[in-house]
C-alpha cells in the first residue's frame, strides 16, 4: 500500500514540471487566444469585447479566404506530392545504386541550411533579371517562357510551392530508415517466386512502410498549415495577395496592431489543424 | 522509502537548476548595483550610424561607470526590430528605450499608456535644441511622449551619366517632361527607374507620395481617398512601372537599390541614409555621377515646383518607469544623445539628417549629397510626409499588395483606390 502511494506521488512529481510547462506555454496561451479573438485589441492597451465582429470581419475578407485556399494547396502538396516524392527517392536510394550515399546527403542537405537562406537562394533562381531559371530557358531557346516567376500572378504560387515540395530530405531519411528495417529475406523469397523489382516495391516495400509514410504525411500536412518563412521571404504574400497564407495573414494583422483579428485567424488555424489531425487519424484507423 | 527520497532529491535538483536558469539574470542585475538601460537598437551592424552611435554609447557608459549602463540589444533588420518591440510591449515588457517611426506608426504606442511622459523634463533649454515644429510629432494629448530624432527627406537620386546619354543635364521639372525623358532613355536601352512592390514597396510608395503631393497639394492627406488626386496618382504610378525593371513586381528594397547601385536603372527615390551605400557599394565613379533633385511638379496640379517629402524618421521612446532613478537615468541618456555635438558627429559620419539644430562650420566636411538635400529641402515650398506615415498601418500594409494588383492589371486604378479606402474605413 505504502509503495503504491509513494509511486503515485513520484509519478505526480515527475509529471508536475512537464504539466506546469504544458499549462503555461500551451493551455494558457490557447485560452488567451480564444478569449482575445472576441476583442478589439491593439496589443498595447486593454482589450475591448466586441462579440463576433472579428469572426465576421475575417470571414468577409477576401485575403483571408485566399489564405485558407492557399494553405489547403500547401497541405495537399505536402501530403500528396512532397511525401510521395520522398518515398520514391527513398525506395530508389534503398537499392543502394552507385553514389547513393552522396545523393542521400545532397537530398538532405537543404534541411540543415536555414530556410530563410534557402528562400533567398531560390528568389535569386526565380529572378527575372538575373535568375538562373530564365537563363536556362534562354540557353535552350525558350525565351518565350521567361517570367518574373515570383511577380507574376499565375506563376508566383506554384513557384513558391514547388520550392517547398522539393524539401524532401527529412521525410526521405525517415522512410529510408524504415525500408532498411525490412528483412532482406522478403525480397529474396519474392525474387525466387519471380516477382519483378517493381512488383517487390509495390507489394513488399510500400505496405511495410505505410506507417512511417502516414506519419510523414501528417507532419508534411501540418507543415503546410504552418507555412510561413518561405512565403514571407520570397513573396511576402504577393503579388496581389496571391501567395498569402494563414500564418502570414496573422503576422500582418499583428503588424497592424490588430491583435484581436490576428487571434481570430489563429483560432481558424487551430481548427483546421484539429480537422487535419483528426481526419488523418480516422483515415489511418479505417485503413488498419 | 529510500527510492522516494532519491526521487525527491532528483526533483529538487531539477527545480533548483531551472530556478537558477530563470532567475539567474535578475540576480546579476541587482548585484551590479547600477542602473541598466535596456536599449534595443536598429543603429547597429551595417547601418550608417552604427559606428558613431556605438562610440557615443561607449563614452556615455564610461562617463557614468558604476551608475548607469546602457545595454544595446542589436537588431539589424528593421522589420524584425518593429516586431520585437511590439511583441515585448504586448507581453508587458516595454524596453527602457526604443526607436519608432513617427506618425501612424507611433500612435498605438502613445495610446498604450506605457510610455514615459517627458513633458516635465522637456524644459525650454532642451526644447531649444530641436528645429521648430517637430515636437508635435512626439506629442499626444498634450503630453510629450517621445524625443524626435532622425529626420528624413526623400528626393530623387539620379545617375547624371545615364541622364546625359538621353540628352538631359538637368532633372525634369514637370512629370510631362519626366515621362518624355523616360521614353528617350528606354529608346537607348536604359531602364529609367527602380520600382518595387515587395516588402513595404518603399521606393514606389515614395513615388506615389510625391505624385499625391504634386497633384493634390501638400494637404492631400487631410482630404481622404475620395480626392481625385489619389486616382490620378494611381494612374501615374502604374505608368511608372512601364519604365522599370522586369522584376519590379515583388522586388524588395535590396533588389531595387541593387539595380540603381549597379547602374541598371537611372533613378531611385530614397533618403540621406542611402548615401553611405552609394559610396561603399557603387562601382567606379558611381558616387561622382549621383545627383539629387526634388520630384517633378504636375502641370495643373495643386503642388509646387521643388516640393519635398520629409518626415521625422525616428523617434526615441522611453518606457514608463516606477523607479525614479531609472527614469532620470533614461532622461540623462536622451539628453546626451540630443546634444548638438553628438548629433553633428552622427550626421557627418552617416549622411543622415536630424531634427536637432547643429552648426555647420566652414571647415566642416559636409557630405555633398547630404548638403544638396539640406539645400533643396530648405528652399522647398512645402515638405510633406510620405503616404505610409499618413495612413492607418493596415492601409500601409495593404499598399504593396494593392499596388502589385494595379501594376499587373488585376485591379483598375479605381479598384486600387477602393481597396485602400475600404481598409481605411474598416
Amino acid at each position: 500500500m505504502k509503495k503504491t502511494i509513494s509511486s503515485k506521488i513520484g509519478m505526480v512529481l515527475f509529471l508536475l514540471p512537464a504539466g506546469l510547462f504544458f499549462i503555461s506555454f500551451f493551455v494558457y496561451p490557447l485560452v488567451f487566444i480564444i478569449i482575445t479573438s472576441f476583442t478589439s485589441w491593439d496589443g498595447l492597451s486593454q482589450p475591448v469585447f466586441n462579440s463576433w465582429n472579428n469572426y465576421r470581419f475575417v470571414l468577409s475578407d477576401p485575403t483571408f479566404k485566399l489564405s485558407i485556399q492557399n494553405n489547403i494547396g500547401w497541405i495537399l502538396a505536402g501530403g500528396f506530392l512532397q511525401v510521395p516524392l520522398a518515398v520514391l527517392v527513398a525506395i530508389l536510394l534503398a537499392r543502394k545504386p552507385k553514389g547513393w550515399k552522396f545523393l542521400r546527403t545532397v537530398y538532405y542537405f537543404p534541411n540543415v541550411i536555414s530556410i530563410v537562406a534557402m528562400s533567398m537562394l531560390w528568389m535569386a533562381v526565380f529572378n527575372s533579371e538575373y535568375g538562373i531559371l530564365n537563363g536556362l530557358l534562354k540557353a535552350v531557346g525558350l525565351e518565350g517562357l521567361q517570367q518574373n516567376w515570383l511577380g507574376n500572378y499565375f506563376t508566383a504560387y506554384p513557384a513558391v510551392v514547388l520550392f517547398g515540395v522539393f524539401y524532401i530530405g527529412y521525410f526521405m531519411i525517415i522512410i529510408l530508415a524504415e525500408i532498411s528495417s525490412i528483412p532482406e529475406t522478403y525480397y529474396e523469397a519474392a525474387s525466387i517466386d519471380g516477382a519483378s523489382r517493381l512488383q517487390q516495391e509495390l507489394h513488399i516495400t510500400l505496405p511495410l512502410i505505410r506507417g512511417s509514410t502516414l506519419t510523414c504525411m501528417t507532419i508534411a500536412m501540418v507543415y503546410g498549415l504552418r507555412q510561413f518563412e518561405q512565403t514571407y521571404v520570397m513573396t511576402n504574400g504577393g503579388p496581389a495577395n496571391r501567395t498569402m497564407v494563414l500564418v502570414l495573414y496573422l503576422f500582418k494583422k499583428i503588424n497592424d496592431f490588430q491583435y484581436g483579428v490576428a487571434n481570430t485567424s489563429a483560432v481558424f488555424l487551430l481548427m483546421i489543424g484539429v480537422i487535419i489531425i483528426v481526419g488523418l487519424r480516422r483515415l489511418f484507423r479505417a485503413k488498419d | 522509502m529510500k527510492r522516494f527520497l532519491s526521487l525527491m532529491l532528483l526533483v529538487f535538483v531539477v527545480c533548483s537548476a531551472m530556478a537558477v536558469g530563470i532567475f539567474g539574470n535578475a540576480g546579476r542585475a541587482v548585484a551590479d548595483n547600477q542602473t541598466i538601460i535596456n536599449f534595443p537598437s536598429i543603429w547597429v551592424g551595417k547601418d550608417s550610424k552604427a559606428v558613431v552611435m556605438n562610440e557615443l554609447i561607449t563614452k556615455f557608459n564610461q562617463e557614468n561607470a558604476g551608475k548607469i549602463k546602457v545595454v544595446v540589444e542589436e537588431i539589424a533588420d528593421y522589420d524584425a526590430y518593429e516586431e520585437k518591440v511590439k511583441v515585448s510591449i504586448a507581453a508587458g515588457q516595454v524596453p527602457d528605450l526604443f526607436i519608432t517611426k513617427a506618425g501612424a506608426k507611433a500612435e498605438p504606442f502613445y495610446k498604450s499608456g506605457k510610455l514615459m511622459d517627458l513633458s516635465k523634463y522637456m524644459d525650454s533649454a532642451w526644447q531649444d535644441r530641436f528645429v521648430p515644429g517637430v515636437m508635435s510629432s512626439a506629442t499626444y494629448q498634450g503630453r510629450i511622449l517621445a524625443v524626435p530624432y532622425e529626420f528624413g527627406v526623400t528626393p530623387v537620386l539620379y545617375n547624371s551619366k545615364l541622364l546625359e546619354k538621353a540628352g538631359y543635364t538637368e532633372f525634369p521639372e514637370t512629370y510631362q517632361d519626366f515621362f518624355v525623358m523616360c521614353d528617350k532613355m528606354e529608346a537607348l536601352g536604359i531602364t529609367p527607374m527602380s520600382q518595387m512592390t515587395g516588402a513595404n514597396a518603399w521606393t514606389s510608395m515614395l513615388w506615389y507620395s510625391q505624385l499625391l503631393a504634386a497633384i493634390g497639394g501638400p494637404d492631400i492627406y487631410e482630404r481622404g481617398f475620395d480626392d481625385p488626386a489619389y486616382l490620378e496618382a494611381a494612374k501615374l504610378i502604374k505608368k511608372m512601372f512601364d519604365y522599370t525593371t522586369s522584376d519590379a513586381v515583388g522586388a524588395t528594397a535590396t533588389v531595387a537599390a541593387g539595380h540603381f547601385l549597379n547602374e541598371r536603372t537611372a533613378m531611385l527615390m530614397n533618403g540621406p541614409w542611402f548615401i553611405g551605400r552609394i559610396k561603399s557599394e557603387g562601382g567606379n565613379n558611381f558616387y561622382q555621377n549621383i545627383k539629387v533633385a526634388p520630384a517633378p511638379a504636375y502641370q495643373g496640379g495643386k503642388g509646387e515646383k521643388g516640393g519635398y517629402l520629409g518626415f521625422v524618421q525616428a523617434l526615441l521612446v522611453a518606457a514608463k518607469q516606477s523607479d525614479h532613478n531609472k527614469e532620470e537615468a533614461v532622461v540623462k541618456f536622451l539628453k546626451y544623445l540630443t546634444e548638438a555635438e553628438n548629433v553633428k558627429k552622427l550626421s557627418m559620419s552617416s549622411g543622415a539628417l536630424f531634427v536637432i539644430k547643429t552648426e555647420i562650420n566652414p571647415g566642416d566636411n559636409v557630405e555633398p549629397l547630404q548638403g544638396a538635400m539640406i539645400n533643396q529641402s530648405s528652399k522647398a515650398p512645402y515638405i510633406v510626409p510620405h503616404f505610409n506615415m499618413s495612413v492607418k498601418p493596415a492601409v500601409a500594409t495593404e499598399f504593396p499588395q494593392a499596388l502589385s494588383a494595379l501594376v499587373l492589371g488585376i485591379k483598375t486604378p479605381e479598384e486600387f483606390i477602393a481597396t485602400l479606402k475600404a481598409i481605411d474605413t474598416r
